[in-house]
């Protein structure tokens, strides 16, 4: 590397912003468990008399939940892709549009889903809609291992979805019709053309599906529980709750560790392989002629999406409408939406849309997601940037891929303490950041990072070092190069990534309930207090209120990217 | 075998600051001469309070929102700011802030009173203030370590429309039974701190545990290998029982109460909760009378933060919420008077619709205590299940 190059000057300091970001948190987690009195806590975890039911067990069970999520999930979602992008199947726009909702429904909301239709009789109460039939559930269904991977999936598989479909939005008409002219089999050009050009992008959602299925806390919990079928991530939320910090961030290492196992390997898969389509001459995208098959098509992907998009929102719509808790006993009621304050429902409640706090933190709520949104993606775009213009460099490449990948694994506690560490007293000309906005911004950025980084890098991927090279010979730098041909080029992947770092951050955010303040309340913090104390039809309000805000985010991203859409082109 | 007592969540990076900061801080105290805030008189602390004008509180409740408008009602000239966040969180939370030398709260109004005691007062981030006014209508076990203005429980509940006789337990040990296999609920003791310390008054009451073994069974019970107590046997053999285990209480409520089932399962969860079976469709009701006792009562407690900005609202606030001189201890006290919870003060009369504290026949957690055996429990009950 030469300290000449200003892509070098970038890298150091992309590797310093992610330093503070994420390293230094890391960090202060790993020192907690080196001090005296938290030491023991590695032998605790790794050998001793606890460690089979601590660590073992819950490991083999995280990896399998992670993995299946991962695995299906990008099956699911590349399927999906490819139906919506490159077939003739009618209705790919309303599916394309559905496809990329689940994510923006909190993964509870499915797995209540789940559980309306498959509890069975184990854990008395209400049971589900077949058990109601007469029909018997087996526990295998109900609970356990199957019903957490599949909710899981049900909830990630968009992820790989809208990053596939952006990058199969790239591979140009041209090239298949190449293919074709030269007589290449329907087979062979899916298998040897489109499935290569699209292979990074179906790594990256594999890598966040995976992320974020080993690090899920409320779908095990709801769902694997009965059976004491735990991961490490209620493990490691249960360490923590009980007080035993130290264990919960020994076991947080060890996930990052795993984490950082599993992006080597899938960095490996493709490495030395170019993936570049983007030549800057752009050519329609070509359907591909399905026949009778599209009705098929059709078929799965309907009930694909109405199974994880419509079924959810629906139960979740009807569960705020609910006067009893997931009953119908006691029949309809909007009084959870609009009715006054009430003494004798809910502790005299007032209905969420009266509530003046609760409009306040839609505002907030929207800003942060924005404010995170645009943070985030830059960091995460100039992160992609520099690992992919600077190959030979493994150590500075990998510990800034490292770094972007993590977060998601760091428990939101120990990164909301260490935020407190850094920034809760002034730093030389700084002021204390802690208790404002900025650094609820500054930390959803550090937390978001991984949709940033790995949704930019699959785009930039594409993206041929020609372009780039060219420019260089005709005088361009850094700046102007990045400017002018990598972002309009790269812009459909970057800005999909945009709208989950987004969604991400106006629905769930552990990370955050450590660092609000009463002057900026914000929708996923009222919906976790709400849910806490067991109102859960005004918190199941607000969570409908955040998915919708969610969703008309995606539609308008949707309208600004207007034709260079890949579903709307005729 | 794992002992650490004192934890903390300060962080080497921050060791000069801290250090620069306690300079300050010694500098500050030496200009300005402590008040003692305890022989002021309410009038004297009320216009300090108002000199100070505003006081944070961080509370594990939601119903700190109520308190904040009752409280501004009454003195106009002081802002309260409310925070609420989980006992976990809120502990996390003040134990970072004081490391890093942070803004911070002035008031905690927390739970999980023995992770209170080995997290914040062993390192000095909560200090103790009882309202002289109080003191004396407070048993000793509520003024420390830190006040407590009421009393919560985790004991066992069943369903009264399928068990109209009362409750289809008498004794803790049936559960351990072919008749109650599959059908006890409970939070796991894992996730969450209230059932651990539940698990946890069972093993420190483990004599009780072994006479009640002994009234059931007929004869003394039998420790199996590796398990220390009778308190510890009885939570090893529920759980080899095919205890369920879930992830929250409500999801315990709908599970023990729900109408219209045949043969419901009991469970633990808190008493308080019965309030909310007309509107949830419920029928819970406590087992009260069981053998040895039905579970846990804890306390929900107030504390002063070390580096309080605002050391006289503070005072003034925890006053306020420990109630006023009337029998239901007037507003600062009335979102917490509800039937199944308890007024710390002698003098304030308990809600009806819910059994006297002392028929209830509950174990009133010793958070030292329970703070010292709470770890080898958590250890037991990972190694059982």
């Amino acid at each position: 590397m030469g300290l000449r190059r200003p892509v070098t000057w970038l890298a150091l300091a992309v590797l310093a912003l992610l330093v503070v970001l994420v390293a230094l948190p890391l960090q202060a987690l790993v020192s907690v468990t080196l001090r005296p009195d938290g030491i023991g806590s590695w032998a605790d975890v790794l050998a001793s008399p606890l460690s089979p039911n601590l660590l073992w067990q819950p490991l083999g069970n995280s990896l399998v939940v992670g993995l299946g999520t991962g695995l299906i999930a990008s099956i699911l979602g590349a399927f999906l892709a490819w139906v919506v992008v490159m077939s003739d199947m009618p209705g790919r726009r309303i599916i394309g549009m559905l496809a990329t909702i689940p994510f923006a429904l909190p993964s509870f909301a499915i797995a209540l889903a789940w559980e309306s239709i498959f509890r069975n009789e184990r854990l008395g109460g209400n049971p589900g809609l077949l058990a109601s039939f007469g029909i018997a559930v087996p526990d295998i269904l109900s609970w356990g291992v199957v019903p957490v991977t599949l909710t899981l999936v049900a909830h990630y598989y968009s992820l790989s979805f809208v990053v596939v479909a952006a990058a199969l939005a790239n591979v140009g008409g041209d090239l298949l019709a190449a293919a074709q002219l030269t007589g290449a089999s329907r087979l062979r050009v899916a298998s040897r053309i489109v499935l290569p050009v699209v292979a990074p992008a179906i790594l990256s959602g594999f890598l966040l599906a995976f992320a974020e299925g080993i690090s899920n806390f409320a779908v095990p919990a709801l769902l694997g529980l009965p059976v004491r079928f735990q991961t490490l991530s209620t493990r490691l939320y249960g360490s923590i709750a009980t007080g035993d910090t130290e264990r919960g961030y020994v076991l947080s290492i060890i996930l990052v560790v795993i984490a950082a196992l599993v992006l080597f390997t899938g960095n490996r898969l493709t490495k030395g392989r170019s993936f570049a389509t983007i030549s800057g001459k752009s050519s329609p995208p070509r359907r591909v002629d399905t026949g009778g098959w599209k009705w098929l098509l059709l078929a799965l992907s309907a009930t694909l999406v109405t199974a994880t998009t419509i079924v959810p929102g629906i139960v979740l719509a009807v569960s705020t409408l609910l006067r009893r808790t997931n009953s119908f006993d006691a029949g309809l009621t909007l009084h959870y939406w609009l009715g006054g304050s009430d003494p004798s429902i809910a502790q005299g409640m007032r209905g969420v849309l009266r509530d003046p706090i609760v409009i306040d933190a839609i505002g907030s709520t929207i800003s942060l997601g924005l404010s995170v949104g645009l943070g985030a993606t830059i960091v995460g775009l100039l992160a992609a940037y520099v690992v992919g213009r600077m190959k030979r460099s493994r150590v500075i490449g990998g510990s800034i891929s490292l770094l972007s990948y993590v977060p998601f694994l760091i428990p939101g506690i120990a990164f909301g303490a260490a935020f407190i560490a850094q920034f809760g007293a002034p730093i030389g000309p700084f002021p204390a950041l802690y208790g404002t906005f900025t650094i609820l911004v500054i930390a959803g950025i550090a937390a978001s990072l991984p949709f940033a980084f790995q949704t930019s890098r699959s785009a930039l991927g594409q993206i041929s070092p020609d372009l780039e090279e060219a420019a260089v010979i005709s005088g361009a730098g850094t700046a102007r190069r990045l400017g002018r041909i990598v972002l309009p080029l790269a812009s459909r992947g970057i800005l999909g990534g945009g709208i989950l770092v987004f969604v991400t951050m106006v629905r769930d955010l552990s990370l955050v309930v450590l660092l609000v303040t009463p002057a900026t309340p914000l929708l996923s913090v009222m919906t976790y207090r709400y849910a806490s104390e067991g109102f859960t039809q005004s918190a199941n309000a607000i969570t409908l209120m955040i998915a919708v805000v969610s969703v008309a985010a995606t539609l308008i991203a949707r309208r600004l990217q207007g034709a260079t859409q890949p579903w709307s082109t005729k | 075998m794992h002992s650490t007592h004192h934890r903390r969540l300060a962080f080497a990076a921050t060791l000069p600051l801290m250090l620069g900061l306690a300079a300050c801080s010694t500098e500050a105290e030496a200009e300005a001469p402590a008040v003692d805030y305890l022989s002021l008189s309410h009038e004297e602390l009320v216009e300090l309070a108002e000199e100070e004008g505003s006081v944070s509180v961080y509370a594990f409740t939601s119903r700190i929102a109520s308190i904040e408008e009752a409280f501004e009602a009454e003195y106009p000239g002081i802002d309260v700011v409310a925070t609420d966040v989980s006992s976990t969180e809120l502990i996390a939370r003040l134990a970072s802030e004081h490391a890093a030398g942070s803004t911070t709260a002035d008031v905690a109004y927390v739970s999980d009173a023995p992770v209170v005691v080995s997290e914040l007062i062993a390192e000095g981030v909560l200090t103790s203030y009882v309202p002289p006014r109080v003191a004396d209508s407070l048993a000793e076990e509520y003024q420390a370590p830190l006040v407590a203005n009421r009393l919560s429980t985790k004991v066992l509940m069943y369903n009264e429309e399928a068990y109209p006789d009362g409750s289809p337990v008498a004794n803790l040990w049936q559960l351990t039974e072919p008749e109650w296999a599959g059908k006890v609920v409970l939070v796991d003791p894992n996730v969450r701190g209230d059932y651990l310390d539940l698990v946890t008054e069972m093993s420190l009451r483990s004599d009780e545990m072994a006479e009640a073994y002994q009234a059931h069974f007929g004869t003394a019970i039998e420790l199996e290998d590796g398990v220390e107590d009778a308190g510890l046997q009885f939570i090893s053999d529920l759980y080899n029982n095919d205890a369920i285990l879930v992830d929250d209480t409500d999801t315990v409520n709908a599970a023990i109460g729900a109408l219209g089932q045949t043969a419901p399962p009991v469970g633990f969860t808190s008493y308080s909760d019965r309030r909310d079976n007309e509107d949830e469709g419920w029928a819970l009701q406590v087992a009260a009378g069981v053998a040895p006792s039905p579970g846990i009562v804890f306390p929900a407690m107030l504390g002063v933060t070390a580096n309080t900005q605002n050391p006289a609202a503070a005072r003034l606030l925890i006053d306020f919420m420990m109630g006023d001189d009337t029998e239901t201890g007037g507003a600062g006290f009335e979102p917490f008077y509800v039937a199944g919870d308890y007024p710390t003060r002698e003098d304030v009369v308990a809600p009806a619709d819910a059994l006297p504290l002392a028929d209830l026949g509950g174990w009133i957690i010793d958070a030292e205590a329970s703070a010292e055996r709470r770890d080898d429990v958590a250890d037991f009950l990972l190694v059982i299940q």
